[in-house]
């Protein structure tokens, strides 16, 4: 990656305090997002990768969560700066996308003048100018005859419109960092590729970085140029996307790769994770992923293992050594394709 | 194939329209083609998948099967019976053979029961012989539930242990065939997989016949013996599921299968439909996917569509084992390789 540096986030750490305890949404989490980089962040429910975003975007609500880490936009941390500097920079700088096109648009005002109303939220021009930028951005993200369009309301439209027009919303401002929050989760496989088709155009035309959290490793995997795997509120691994898929590391990876049907071909019996996602509140010693890793032994239930860098920038937490996760790794794939050992 | 019995379902000619009505007076305005002339069998042990995108029928066409719905045309026969007209009383001892499991484990359950009463119910609602608490029990166990839960409440599971509790609820009663309306779409992909093999494990445990409705390609291919791909309310493509993910014949089902994100190793070429799948209000004269189909369009190089393809309706030929809607089905999947993008 050569393109200058957009975000920096540094031992980024959110905690909830609540009834029951404290939950450690995301704990000591650091990357950095470049110019023209796409950054693939991946996880199960509850990994903590939506709060990773509302941090970034400042969104938690302060008597609610503590906010520790550094998050540097350009330079400048985030987690340091006041309500009023941060309005500025939401929606402007650092632009959002949601999963559910559906409720992200208001159902009784019209698709043009919402933009033109995100337009207004940061430039102080008249309702026919923000309209006529409205239509601009409608126009570049693909909605044939724009101009009318503007005109319609959001049940005009359909799913692939709508997350088409949360794009162009979200570009209004030339942001420099666009963050996708599952963006095609809601819709069809079809439209999914125009989307993500639009997501990469968008990236190249804006020159902008763009972290797209999603839970689908083949939507990383065809999109992203870094990608990062998330587990109880950690990075497990982090690399080069083709590193990581080509060679992953991490047992949980290996997992999430595991569980995944195929397209390509049926496998003779599914790997699935066994056990589920550990609460939060009570996350167990050690490393977190230990109850449910088959490779486990003492060390894993006592010692947290470190995200440490390998050759190539890529980086993985597990107490392994290399040559065993080499042979581990090879001897489940064997098993997976049912190969003979 | 012929390791599979006799059919257990068959519907044919299945068609199910709903009236679209508009202003004050509920005038009338048209009609939504959900299910158009839907002819299938399934056979005993079988699983088949049902696969297309949101609208196109998929779970109408199940929820037909079950005759949770009436058909506006069309029979279903089960286990050798035409059930398609028997009365809500007729249909109670048949209704113990079919089960269906939902998409979302969160509100097909009732939150106001405990797990105990929710997988007991099909025993008090057909008033069965035997210890309900302790048939209860077993079934939790098999189902990958620990039988000490049986007080708790659904809010105090999992989504992956909730679905299990809708499983083991369908599979109370014994039936013969469950119908799976996208039962894995809501879970984690971790979890997706244990689901995903219990349902297996129990298929051939219990002699069940699936019909199994995904949005997910990759859900259906490793679950399913046959597929059935649907546009528009039609299936357009019958197979078994080798067949149909290595010789796709329908441009549909070849575009749909190329559109699905891999992890495999490099960038491939990609055919991205345009557009949006049409209303079922009004849908294409001809095939109804020839507005949208990239073989179409090479045929006459970009000028249009061929007219067979534009005015006249293509239909699956039955008994062929790959059976097809199209007028120029697909020799192989590479035809389609001058429209794919990289």
């Amino acid at each position: 990656m050569s393109g200058d540096l957009l975000l920096d986030v540094r031992d980024l750490t959110v905690q909830f305090p609540t009834q029951d305890g404290i939950v450690n949404a995301v704990s000591g989490l650091s990357f950095t997002l470049r110019r023209g980089e796409t950054l693939g962040i991946v996880g199960e429910s509850g990994s903590g990768k939506s709060v990773t975003n509302l941090a970034i975007l400042g969104l938690l609500n302060s008597k609610h969560s503590q906010v520790g880490g550094e998050i540097l936009l350009h330079g400048r941390d985030l987690l340091k700066a006041s309500q009023s500097e941060l309005r500025d920079v939401r929606g402007k700088d650092v632009a959002m996308i949601f999963q559910d096109p559906f409720a992200c648009l208001h159902p009784m005002y019209r698709v043009g003048s919402q933009i033109a109303e995100a337009v207004r939220a940061h430039l102080d021009v008249s309702k026919s100018v923000a309209f006529e930028r409205a239509v601009e951005v409608l126009d570049a993200v693909g909605i044939p005859n724009a101009r009318a369009r503007a005109k319609d309301y959001p049940h005009q439209f359909s799913g692939g419109m709508r997350q088409r027009a949360m794009i162009a919303m979200a570009l209004v401002h030339n942001p420099s960092v666009l963050i996708a929050d599952e963006p095609t989760t809601a819709l069809d496989v079809t439209v999914q590729a125009q989307i993500l088709d639009l997501i990469d155009k968008v990236k190249r035309d804006f020159d902008i970085g763009v972290i797209l959290v999603t839970h689908d490793l083949g939507v990383v995997a065809e999109t992203a140029q870094t990608v990062m795997v998330m587990y109880a509120g950690r990075a497990v691994e982090h690399g080069p996307a083709r590193e990581v898929f080509d060679s992953p590391q991490h047992p949980y990876t290996w997992g999430l790769l595991e569980s995944m049907p195929s397209v390509e071909s049926k496998v003779a019996h599914l790997h699935a994770i066994e056990g589920s996602p550990p609460s939060v509140i009570h996350l167990p010693t050690g490393c977190a992923f230990h109850p449910r890793c088959p490779h486990r032994f003492d060390r894993c239930m006592t010692a947290r293992p470190p995200l440490e860098q390998m050759e190539g920038g890529h980086a993985d937490a597990c107490h392994l050594d290399t040559d065993a996760k080499r042979r581990l790794w090879a001897e489940r794939q064997r098993i997976r394709l049912g190969v003979g050992a | 194939m012929s390791t599979f019995g006799a059919p257990l379902i068959e519907v044919e000619g299945l068609t199910k329209r709903f009236p679209v009505s508009t202003g004050v007076f509920s005038r009338r305005a048209g009609e939504v083609h959900a299910v158009e002339d839907v002819t299938l069998s399934v056979r005993r042990g079988e699983t088949l998948g049902i696969v297309g995108e949101s609208g196109c029928g998929k779970s109408t066409t199940a929820r037909l099967m079950l005759k949770l719905i009436e058909p506006t045309a069309g029979t279903i026969r089960f286990d050798g019976r035409d059930i398609t007209n028997l009365s809500a009383r007729q249909m109670r001892p048949v209704r113990r053979e079919m089960q269906m499991v939902f998409q979302d484990p969160y509100s097909s359950l009732n939150p106001r029961q405990t797990v105990g009463q929710i997988i007991g119910q099909p025993f008090s609602i057909h008033k069965t012989e035997g210890d309900a608490k302790k048939l209860v029990r077993e079934l939790m166990d098999r189902c990958g539930m620990n039988p000490e839960h049986y007080n708790r409440y659904p809010h105090e599971f999992s989504g992956g242990q909730r679905q299990r509790i809708g499983v083991a609820r369908a599979l109370a009663l014994r039936p013969k065939l469950i119908i799976c309306d996208e039962p894995v779409s809501a879970l984690d992909v971790s979890i997706q997989a244990q689901i995903l093999n219990l349902l297996e494990s129990l298929q051939s445990e219990f002699d069940l016949t699936y019909v199994f409705i995904s949005h997910d390609l990759s859900v259906i291919r490793q679950i399913s013996d046959r597929i059935a791909v649907m546009y528009l309310g039609r299936v357009v493509e019958l197979t078994d599921s080798e067949s149909l993910y290595e010789t796709p014949r329908h441009p549909y089902t070849a575009s749909l299968l190329s559109a699905v994100p891999r992890t495999s190793v490099g960038r491939r070429a990609r055919i991205v439909l345009s557009g949006d799948v049409p209303s079922p209000v009004s849908p294409p004269s001809g095939c109804a996917f020839h507005p949208r189909c990239p073989k179409a369009r090479l045929l006459t190089n970009g000028q249009g569509v061929p007219d067979d393809c534009r005015d006249d309706l293509p239909r699956l030929e039955a008994g062929t084992g790959h059976e097809v809607a199209c007028w120029h089905p697909l020799a192989s999947a590479d035809e389609l390789r001058p429209v794919a993008k990289a």
